[in-house]
């Protein structure tokens, strides 16, 4: 029996089909357990495999203490659909509980039940989803609520809190829909009250949650990377977003498409991603913030605007959530191989800005950030996230809002400036005070052409040296204000250093400190800026670590590549591409063999 | 040479899992499954009152190891129930509505706690103690509860009224002289249990019977003897004895009476099905009747004996003559197999 | 005449005499929206007449130089906003309307030019044509059309005739040619005009027309390449065959007659459709913003 609270920390599925409320389910128990007091990491996905059409999981991981990844396999799978289900049961923990539906709609041939497919050691409880959803209700519609009375019963979970969790997601919809999900929830229940016999060790009962729900009710946000960026775009006066539809980016578009209008901003759907940069790059030019938001193959089409906003020197942010790449690749699978598309992509000479938040709540941050350098430094910010990131929810705090001098970044030519007006003129920042259209003697001619300090064309090779070199020189300078590399573990000479990067930082963080326990001695590195990088910092960290692993979800290490030519010594990869996310078992697990 | 044989086994017990192995031994290639109801791998139920009493762990209760199937390639479905048999199909349809197919099918599904038809409407009162899924949640309980009620007295429950006792713990027996069925106590009998368990300092009713069991809403119960006792209990339990968990097998051709009848070679009325172990009652050419038996030994033995006439061997299962064995000091008659002595510390 | 168009490209030639000269011809009024940097067409290009009614059109609006803002793409016609005296964005090849899509949603005061040739705004940007028209985006798009690709030497564009020979297609085009107008009004282009480069007074009314449209106008200009283009869409051929709308089309506010017209007067100028009533995308997003 668990008794304390630093025991809690299991990983939750739920699998079903689409339309069985395998989604509402997940958010339902994440909302719970945050209200509970407990660190939630939730997740949904959409596993591509030709066996699994129509599936979906959610994904959640409740602890008592931080937490730094999803972690790897589950405690608990849910099996609302038990042909799906079983293709989940590779993702469940031996020993671990396997809940399905003991009466299904439609019986079974040999083998064709997920509780046949189960391990011999995994803990199964039949429960009658689908009856007792007819009983609450009529029709088999609330089976993932009975699963969750099921749950609540079986892991001695509050009742009267999991209700009114219900009531809260279900709170402006029709009453009838509100007591079919509580009836099925109840009935659920009772009846895996009455007859279960637990065999289980895992129980909330008697489990202080780390925070008082009067503490975090007012303070916790839960929510998703994409939501999350779309908040921190308007507390950082965005008033520009187009987009054209592609997963996993589409939601932020859908956001900004309700609130942008409420902040005075606009938003605009594009008849395709190239459209989309470039009237992000239009608004740009105009004097306001822009952004938009896509994945790779929409990144893909932008890549010719994006040397045109580093060329022309326009403010342009693009957020590039990662998926299962080449090409349409995997729409619905987390990945990070967009790393050398976002900090290398393009022709020439192109220095741009790309930021990689490590964590849901760095969503917030990085976007603050993006839209300030983009404006301060007249240059192309990448955000790459990924679909994790967009999709994983987390209960955070509220974030603080931007300090007034990031919502205002633009450099601004005075009137000695504006005196034969040199909109790029060469300076030491390599910042050229701008101005925007409608500032009478401020007028200029911006261009894709290498051009003169005017903005005229200028092909001299003098000239195309001297201003490549002020966009370098900018784009060093970014270096100045990133946020500091975060690092991990001891402070010591380590066996393993760890560098990670965006969603496989916090597992590397915490993998680091995971095998502390186990006696290995590490240390973990990452940093939210990637272009421009601290190399500075990042050669610092290697030089006091016998052996450098470097865990990213590519097939060949992208990242490794690029800190191996920094710090100039081979390194140990850890990469797989099987569109989870990284978890820190994973590293712990290559540290080990290391 | 590959086959395509399936043999199922019900029951994950001493003679389930002696019937498997023997199986394994004498044919490497047929697939083997054993279906359990319980959650858990092959343990040693006369442990599981050491279990309640917080003297041993659950590993303590293991008696093989997953890896010991998986090295057999025999298959185990645990936590699944079957519903029913289906002889002409020759499938067994699970709880969960899955179909499964055998070429031949043990039933080794043991027995399950007797409940007293006069006890029917206290069942949610009572608590019994048969198997391991039982006593999740039990053990912390009986820690923390300081009164218990006994009702009945079998082997089990004697051996669990002195667990209780040595935790220092109050403990009421009544004693019930049909709780060692099929075996009646007599008046003599009972009075000298009575005496030979004074030493336990737990209070001994006999000669009386219950008549009420009533909940109380802070938890606990008041039990009400026909003699008019009042006692109150943080728990009460029933031990009078195992009754064969056949009820899956019955209405499908099988001939069972209180367990599913078999011959001495522990085959039963339908083809290509056999039944060992305490849900079987063995014909008994001594006593021209069929009796059932429990225990250990007479499982595995049973057990083995399935498996190998299932394979086309002649095995019987022989009686090892009239036993006596001990009841609290009361020597009973007995007409098994096996010696239960050895059982004692298994 | 046979000119690089490197040489076209290279850096601005200045000299103290041309400035002297410019600021002469600036004081002739409506030459104060030209900036002082030298068009590097080719003599006798027509585009310098399609920027002379641009220029006229401007003045005679009076707009103010720094609420003016002409986005272009790539090719001859993409240099023009350096042409201008006023703010110019100088884009990627194709792309003139996006940019001034999104320069137009960010700030809707200003005049807000997009130009482009017929390769650029047909044929590589063609997909963003009926987008910017259907959406009816409030900027004025200005096609120069010359039925060619000029600034890579004379290649078959989107609008080349039929069997035109050139240097892409040198036993003549195989393709047939898109109709601009017939396109734009299948779009649903609010505001569709055709003008000839011969003819500065036309386009200066039409530009000015469409200036005044709230919503996108679509102006397509017939203008010869005198560079690459000698037997086809020649300043004589234009010449002999440019005829006024006005004669056939009465109203402009009949899109079944437009289309008519569109089809049978490859050389008719002057404005085919439009529709004062449509509310332009901005006012749309404020129209269902206030009714939510």
């Amino acid at each position: 029996m668990k008794t304390s609270d630093k025991d809690i920390n299991i990983v939750i599925e739920i699998c079903g089909s689409a339309g069985e409320g395998t989604i509402s389910a997940g958010e339902i128990l994440s909302r719970f357990m945050s209200a509970q007091g407990f660190e939630i990491m939730s997740f949904d996905a959409y596993p591509a495999e030709i066996r699994g059409f129509g599936k979906c999981v959610a994904h959640t991981r409740v602890s008592a203490n931080p937490i730094y990844s999803p972690g790897k396999l589950a405690d608990v799978l849910i099996a609302l659909n038990d042909n799906h289900a079983i293709s989940q049961l590779s993702a469940l923990k031996k020993g671990g509980i396997l809940i399905y539906d003991s009466q299904p709609p439609k019986p079974h041939e040999e083998d064709e039940s997920v509780v046949a497919q189960a391990d011999a050691e995994t803990i199964s409880y039949g429960v009658p989803l689908t009856m007792l959803a007819q009983k609450a209700a009529g029709n088999a519609r609330g089976r993932n609520m009975v699963a969750l009375g099921a749950l609540t019963a079986l892991f001695h979970l509050d009742r009267d809190a999991f209700t009114n969790s219900i009531k809260d997601r279900y709170g402006k919809k029709k009453q009838i829909v509100i007591d079919s999900n509580v009836n099925s929830f109840l009935e659920g229940f009772d009846w895996t009250k009455e007859n279960i016999d637990k065999a289980d060790a895992i129980s909330f009962q008697g489990v202080t949650p780390p925070q008082t729900k009067a503490e975090q009710t007012e303070e916790k946000l839960i929510i998703n990377g994409n939501q999350l960026v779309a908040k921190a775009a308007l507390d950082a006066d965005l008033k520009f977003y187009a987009g054209y539809p592609i997963t996993p980016a589409t939601k932020i578009m859908e956001i900004l498409s309700k609130e942008l209008p409420k902040h005075g901003g606009t938003l605009l759907q594009t008849e395709d991603e190239i459209s989309a940069i470039g009237a992000v790059i239009g608004a740009g030019y105009g004097g306001i913030r822009a952004m938009t938001g896509t994945s790779g193959p929409g990144f893909a089409l932008m890549t010719e605007f994006t040397g045109l906003s580093v060329m022309a020197e326009v403010p342009a942010v693009i957020i590039d959530s990662q998926r299962g790449g080449p090409s349409t690749g995997i729409p619905t699978k987390t990945e990070q191989s967009d790393f050398n598309a976002a900090v290398f992509g393009g022709t020439g000479d192109c220095p741009r800005v790309v930021l990689a938040p490590t964590d849901t709540t760095s969503c917030y941050d990085a976007t603050v950030l993006a839209l300030y350098l983009a404006e301060k430094y007249q240059t192309l910010v990448v955000i790459l996230l990924d679909f994790f990131l967009s999709n994983s929810i987390r209960n955070i705090d509220v974030p603080q809002k931007p300090a007034p001098e990031m919502l205002n970044a633009n450099i601004a030519p005075d009137a000695a400036d504006l005196a034969g007006y040199q909109r790029y003129k060469i300076t030491d920042s390599g910042i050229s005070p701008r101005t925007i259209p409608g500032t009478p003697g401020g007028m200029f001619f911006a261009t894709g052409l290498e051009h003169d300090a005017y903005g005229r064309p200028n092909y001299t090779d003098k000239g195309h040296l001297a201003m490549t070199a002020k966009r370098f020189r900018k784009h060093a300078n970014v270096l100045n204000e990133a946020p500091a590399p975060v690092i991990s573990g001891s402070q010591k000479t380590v066996d393993i250093g760890v560098i990670s990067w965006g969603s496989s930082a916090g597992a590397a963080h915490e993998a680091v400190m995971t095998a502390a326990e186990k006696g290995i001695s590490g240390a973990g590195f990452s940093s939210m800026m990637l272009s421009p990088f601290p190399e500075k910092q990042v050669k610092a960290f290697a030089g006091r670590c016998k052996k450098i692993l470097i865990p990213e979800l590519n097939y060949r290490g992208q990242f490794a590549d690029f800190v191996t030519r920094i710090i100039n010594r081979p390194v140990e990869r850890l990469n797989f591409i099987t569109g989870r996310p990284m978890a820190s078992e994973d590293i712990v697990e290559k540290m080990k063999e290391m | 040479m590959p086959t395509h044989d399936h043999y199922v086994i019900i029951g994950n017990g001493p003679a389930g899992n002696a019937a498997a192995f023997t199986l394994r031994e004498n044919d490497p290639d047929a697939a083997i499954t054993i279906i359990s109801h319980e959650n858990i791998c092959f343990y040693a139920k006369p442990k599981l009152v050491k279990y309640l009493a917080g003297k041993v762990d659950e590993d303590a209760l293991a008696v093989k190891t997953m890896d010991e199937y998986r090295r057999r390639h025999i298959r185990l479905r645990l936590g699944q129930t079957v519903a029913h048999i289906d002889p002409d199909s020759r499938s067994l349809h699970l709880a969960h509505m899955e179909t499964v197919h055998y070429t031949d099918l043990i039933i080794a599904s043991g027995a399950k706690a007797r409940l007293l038809p006069s006890m029917k409407p206290y069942a949610d009162c009572l608590t019994f103690v048969t198997e391991f899924n039982d006593t999740t949640g039990l053990r912390k309980k009986i820690a923390d509860s300081s009164r218990f009620f006994i009702f009945g007295g079998d082997l089990v429950g004697f051996k669990f009224l002195k667990m209780l006792t040595d935790m220092g713990k109050q403990v009421t027996l009544l004693l019930y002289p049909r709780a060692f069925w099929p075996h009646r106590l007599t008046k003599e009998m009972q009075d000298a249990i009575v005496k030979n368990l004074a030493p336990t300092n737990a209070d001994v009713l006999a000669d009386d019977d219950l008549d009420t069991i009533v909940p109380e809403d802070r938890g606990g119960y008041w039990v009400t003897t026909k003699q008019g006792v009042r006692t109150q209990a943080d728990l009460v339990f029933s031990f009078n004895g195992l009754i064969p968990d056949v009820d899956f097998a019955r209405g499908c051709g099988l001939d069972i009476d209180h367990g599913i009848l078999v011959d001495e070679t522990m085959r039963t009325s339908l083809d290509r099905i056999f039944a060992c172990g305490s849900c079987a009652q063995i014909y008994n050419p001594d006593i021209n009747t069929y009796t059932t038996s429990i225990g250990w030994p007479n499982a595995q033995v049973q057990g083995k004996v399935a498996g190998l006439n299932l394979l086309g061997e002649h095995h019987k299962v022989r009686p090892a003559g009239r036993k006596y064995f001990d009841l609290e000091g009361v020597k009973i008659k007995t007409a098994w197999w096996e010696d239960l002595e050895k059982d004692e510390d298994a | 005449m046979d000119m690089n168009p490197s040489d076209m490209a290279a850096d601005t030639a200045r000299s103290l005499y041309l400035d002297e000269k410019l600021a002469q011809v600036r004081e002739k009024d409506f030459l104060k929206y030209r900036s002082p940097d030298l068009p590097t067409w080719c003599p006798g290009c027509g585009y310098f007449g399609i920027m002379d009614a641009f220029y006229k059109a401007c003045r005679e609006l009076d707009l103010a130089h720094e609420n003016i803002c002409a986005v272009s793409g790539i090719g001859c016609s993409g240099r023009t906003p350096v042409f201008i005296n006023s703010y110019g964005f100088h884009t990627l090849h194709g792309r003139s309307i996006p940019v001034a899509t999104g320069l137009k949603l960010a700030r809707e005061d200003l005049t807000v030019f997009a130009m482009a040739g017929d390769g650029d705004a047909l044929g590589i940007g063609g997909g963003h044509l009926p987008h910017v028209a259907r959406k009816n985006i409030d900027i004025t798009f200005i096609l120069f059309d010359n039925a060619i690709y000029g600034l890579t030497k004379g290649q078959s564009s989107s609008t080349t005739p039929f069997e035109t020979k050139t240097n892409s297609h040198p036993v003549g085009n195989p393709d047939t040619p898109l109709n601009p107008i017939r396109l734009a009004l299948a779009y649903g282009s609010s505001f569709v005009a055709r003008g000839y480069a011969g003819d500065p007074e036309g386009m200066k009314e039409i530009i000015k027309a469409g200036i005044l449209h709230k919503g996108f106008s679509f102006i397509q200009i017939l203008t010869p390449c005198v560079t690459f283009d000698k037997a086809n869409r020649t300043w004589k051929a234009l010449k002999e065959n440019v005829c006024s709308l006005n004669l056939h089309l009465p109203a402009p506010d009949n899109m079944e007659s437009a289309m008519r017209a569109a089809e049978n007067e490859p050389y008719g100028v002057g404005i085919f459709f439009q529709d004062k009533e449509r509310p332009s995308y901005q006012d749309i997003l404020r129209q269902m913003q206030r009714a939510k």
